[in-house]
């Protein structure tokens, strides 16, 4: 009878933790989902409120340890914080902690997700172009940076700079985000440096083995893939891969292509619809013609990141329409391979009818991603102190450049990498990123009108690359990227609908049986994109160069 | 009426028993029960930045504007297919493993088959699913098997073709489930009475007589309802297999009616959209399972409800 009594207290012990457990999550989780309406609601006042000073930088204030979480929206994105020589050097001198997180796979979907839960990280980076950063500046959930630098960090507005600031002003007069490299067209134009990363790529040994054949035209195109089944079908016992775009459909096979088409953006003061362009079509029917003749595969197309590494850093593929930079860890790698000529070299790709030179995207005022403080963050001060800090020139010293006297040294009045550091550059990246954490490591705030004067030379695999995207790059077009509807409007959802068919309706273009076939499937994707309200979305982007045009010239 | 009576009260001689479903009883209330109550969204115009009840309401409009996108239409004809292929020649694999693994007479045998076979089930679809796709690459296992056996002569890249997918994830569902579905049968046949087989035996019935009349017959009930549950979730699909395997190539026979509310709503950010198809889709799945169940209590008497 006893053990029988106490069997069931147990099991009554046991009901209750469970349920409390229960009761316990969904308690904290309510708490959690209550975003803090302002800054002053969730914190106390900054204890020295009179020290505030514009002239001082506000991160000095309080050094005492915190912990941030920061979102970086790049599911490669590879960094650790607290590892590397320059992110510790970073948190011993202004007490910030960094915990970094990276998406397991799209970073919209994920940050999306995260708003509809309402937890969302202290940090936010996420590409200038994703769906989700509109929903986050509309939604309020992010701080006005204005509005916290006026409460916390009146410094920041001496090292936000004028520009970017106004440039991301909202309607309502805040500006929610901090961009990386950003580029305006007068500093291009003044320095000659871009941030054009577009190239279009060949595996070095094989086209000059081939005798640097010309890809510019479909018939040049055509015979140098021939060429490549013909005799180089193989390599290293596993086939070669002909061609690769980046960015799948949307970006390599559309965006991209019709860049190194030099397809206008414009025309006649009309956004111009450049899916339609005769020469990006012809393009389109070559790709076709290629497939037919089994001289391109449609691996590009279906392979995961994975596959596509692995093919990149064995060197199987012979051109690719892919961005430098992507490369920048992989091309020494292989120049410095048992077959040191198997790297990357930019060569004129695909070019117009009329011989046209590329006309590639060269950076713009959007720059690369935004970084936003969350409002659910419990330390708004710090994050704007530490933001502000970042984006100053010491924040980008201290992350570009790491610890003085370790990893440079000041000479002349100007600092200067130290020579075994340079030397990582071209030979060990990895080495410099895992370990000293300079450089490219912690590209977040990254601001190129500062951090160039430091950066030392580019190995001549990288430089060869860069040099050929900054002279196509077309400095006056980065004010048409990214023109479409985003959001929930119609004209967003019209857009959302057509760039989803498109990505469909490409695959099938290229694997169409014959041309009258082609030309069935575009018309058909043609006309649906009518049905779907595609003369709502030419009028936002018409509207939006306008109002674009309009802040470029205040 | 005194049956009823003599239900309550073992139910409260056993309170502290029955009390430990009130866990789960709660969990269901808050992540099954209150997120009905959203279902709301599917009349308005939902906007992620405002405050639930500020955005109008539009009646039946998104669900007028689903039924109008042939695209909704091509993943209802998806979802039908690979659910059709699952249940015909999927469903009764799992039954037919299970008597498999019964006859065994090993018992370390056994219980070591067993094992190794529901192992893949506790590995995650995306890791799963990335094997899946390496197997299936210009490199892959199944290629240089088809091409060594001479079934064919170049490679073909398996997921960029439509017309293999739904085959694909009714084989990569089979590699992974089938150990993990046959456990509930096998408990099922665990629980017959053995002096069952030992009078059959003694009647001269043979194996596969003892299988068919005996254990087919005993774990009836079972089949039926799991059955009755697969036919109700017809709609619904393997979300994360699809999401892994899917790509731009194949989404023309991949975007599952799962996938589609995901793409629209995630995606795309229009909630009140995909909401509106969640809602629809509850709605037919809920007709489903008391047509499978009303069909089910005619054919064999065995029902849910």
């Amino acid at each position: 009878m006893k053990r029988n009594h106490m069997k069931k207290s147990i099991i009554m012990a046991l009901a209750l933790i469970m349920m409390l457990s229960l009761a316990a999550c969904t308690g904290s989780k309510n708490n959690d989902n209550k975003p803090t309406s302002t800054p002053s609601d969730s914190t106390p006042a900054p204890s020295g409120e009179t020290a505030l000073n514009p002239e001082i930088p506000g991160w000095q204030l309080d050094t005492s340890p915190v912990e941030l979480s920061w979102f970086v929206g790049a599911s490669w994105y590879p960094h650790a914080w607290g590892e590397t020589l320059a992110s510790k050097y970073v948190t011993e001198k202004t007490g910030v902690k960094i915990k970094i997180e990276v998406p397991s796979g799209e970073a919209n979907e994920q940050i999306t997700l995260a708003m509809t839960s309402g937890k969302l990280p202290d940090l936010i980076t996420m590409g200038s172009w994703e769906n989700a950063v509109k929903k986050l500046w509309e939604g309020d959930f992010v701080f006005p940076l204005n509005e916290l630098a006026d409460q916390y960090d009146p410094y920041f507005f001496k090292v936000a700079g004028d520009g970017t600031l106004k440039w991301y002003r909202q309607d309502n007069g805040n500006t929610y985000g901090v961009p990386n490299d950003s580029f305006s067209p007068n500093l291009m134009h003044e320095t000659g440096m871009t941030a054009a990363n577009q190239t279009f790529l060949v595996r070095k040994d094989l086209y000059e083995e081939m005798g640097k054949p010309d890809m510019s035209t479909p018939e040049g195109f055509l015979n140098t893939l021939q060429l490549l089944k013909d005799q180089y079908s193989q390599y290293k016992g596993q086939p070669m891969s002909p061609f690769f775009a980046q960015g799948n459909v949307p970006y390599g096979m559309t965006e991209y292509l019709q860049n190194l088409l030099a397809v206008p953006h414009e025309k006649d003061g009309n956004v111009y619809d450049r899916i339609t362009d005769p020469d990006y079509v012809a393009w389109l029917k070559t790709f076709r013609t290629a497939y037919e003749r089994g001289l391109i595969n449609v691996d590009f197309l279906v392979d995961s990141d994975t596959q596509v590494d692995e093919k990149t850093n064995n060197a199987r593929y012979f051109m690719m329409v892919r961005e430098w930079n992507g490369m920048a860890a992989v091309n020494p790698l292989l120049a410095a391979s048992a077959n040191p000529d198997s790297y990357y070299i930019a060569v004129d790709g695909p070019q117009n009818s009329k011989g046209e030179k590329a006309k590639l995207f060269p950076g713009n005022m959007d720059g690369w991603m935004v970084t936003m403080i969350s409002k659910t963050t419990k330390n708004p001060e710090r994050a704007i102190r530490f933001l502000t800090y970042l984006a100053s020139e010491e924040g980008q010293r201290d992350l570009f450049l790491g610890k003085e006297g370790e990893t440079w040294d000041m000479a002349d009045g100007k600092p200067q990498l130290k020579p075994e550091m340079v030397d990582l550059v071209s030979n060990d990246i990895e080495k410099l990123e895992k370990e000293y954490g300079i450089m490219d490591t912690y590209w977040m705030v990254r601001n190129p009108v500062i951090i160039n004067q430091w950066r030392p030379e580019k190995t001549p695999v990288l430089k060869q690359m860069e040099d050929f995207a900054n002279a196509q790059a077309d400095i006056d077009s980065g004010i048409y990227k990214g023109l479409d509807p985003q959001g929930d409007s119609d004209a967003a959802v019209a857009w959302a609908r057509i760039s989803q068919n498109w990505e469909e309706v490409m695959p099938e273009l290229i694997t169409a049986k014959d041309e009258a076939a082609f030309d069935k499937v575009f018309e058909g994707f043609l006309s649906r994109r009518d049905n779907y309200g595609f003369d709502k979305v030419m009028e936002f982007r018409q509207a939006e160069l306008s109002a674009r045009k309009a802040k470029m010239a205040e | 009426m005194f049956q009823h009576r003599a239900g309550l009260k073992s139910f409260f001689r056993q309170w502290q028993l029955q009390s430990m479903v009130i866990p789960g009883i709660i969990w269901m209330i808050i992540f099954c029960y209150i997120p009905m109550l959203w279902l709301i969204i599917g009349f308005m115009d939902f906007s992620i930045a405002k405050p639930m009840l500020q955005s109008p309401f539009v009646g039946l409009k998104h669900f007028q504007d689903f039924a109008s996108d042939e695209r909704f239409w091509r993943s209802i004809r998806n979802t039908l297919g690979m659910s059709t292929i699952k249940l015909v020649l999927g469903f009764p694999i799992p039954i037919f493993f299970a008597l498999m693994l019964n006859e065994i007479r090993s018992i370390r045998f056994k219980r070591t088959v067993q094992t190794i076979s529901y192992l893949p089930h506790f590995i995650a679809w995306t890791i799963f699913g990335g094997i899946m796709l390496n197997w299936l690459g210009e490199g892959g296992v199944i290629n240089q098997l088809m091409m060594a056996v001479g079934f064919q002569d170049r490679e073909i890249l398996f997921n960029s073709d439509p017309k293999y997918f739904w085959w694909i994830t009714y084989f990569s569902d089979i590699l992974k489930e089938t150990g993990w579905s046959a456990i509930i049968y096998i408990a099922a046949i665990a629980g017959i009475d053995p002096a069952l087989y030992e009078a059959a035996e003694l009647d001269g019935a043979n194996r596969w007589q003892r299988m068919w009349h005996i254990t087919i017959q005993c774990i009836r009930p079972t089949i039926a309802i799991l059955f009755i549950l697969a036919v109700a979730g017809m709609l619904g699909s393997n979300f994360e297999q699809i999401f892994i395997l899917k790509n731009n190539m194949n989404m023309r026979m991949a975007e599952s009616l799962d996938l589609y509310i995901y793409n629209m709503g995630l995606v795309s950010g229009r909630y009140s959209f995909s909401t509106a198809v969640l809602f629809a889709r509850s709605i037919v799945a809920l007709g489903l399972l008391f047509l499978a169940n009303y069909a089910s209590k005619k054919l064999t008497g065995d029902s849910i409800f």
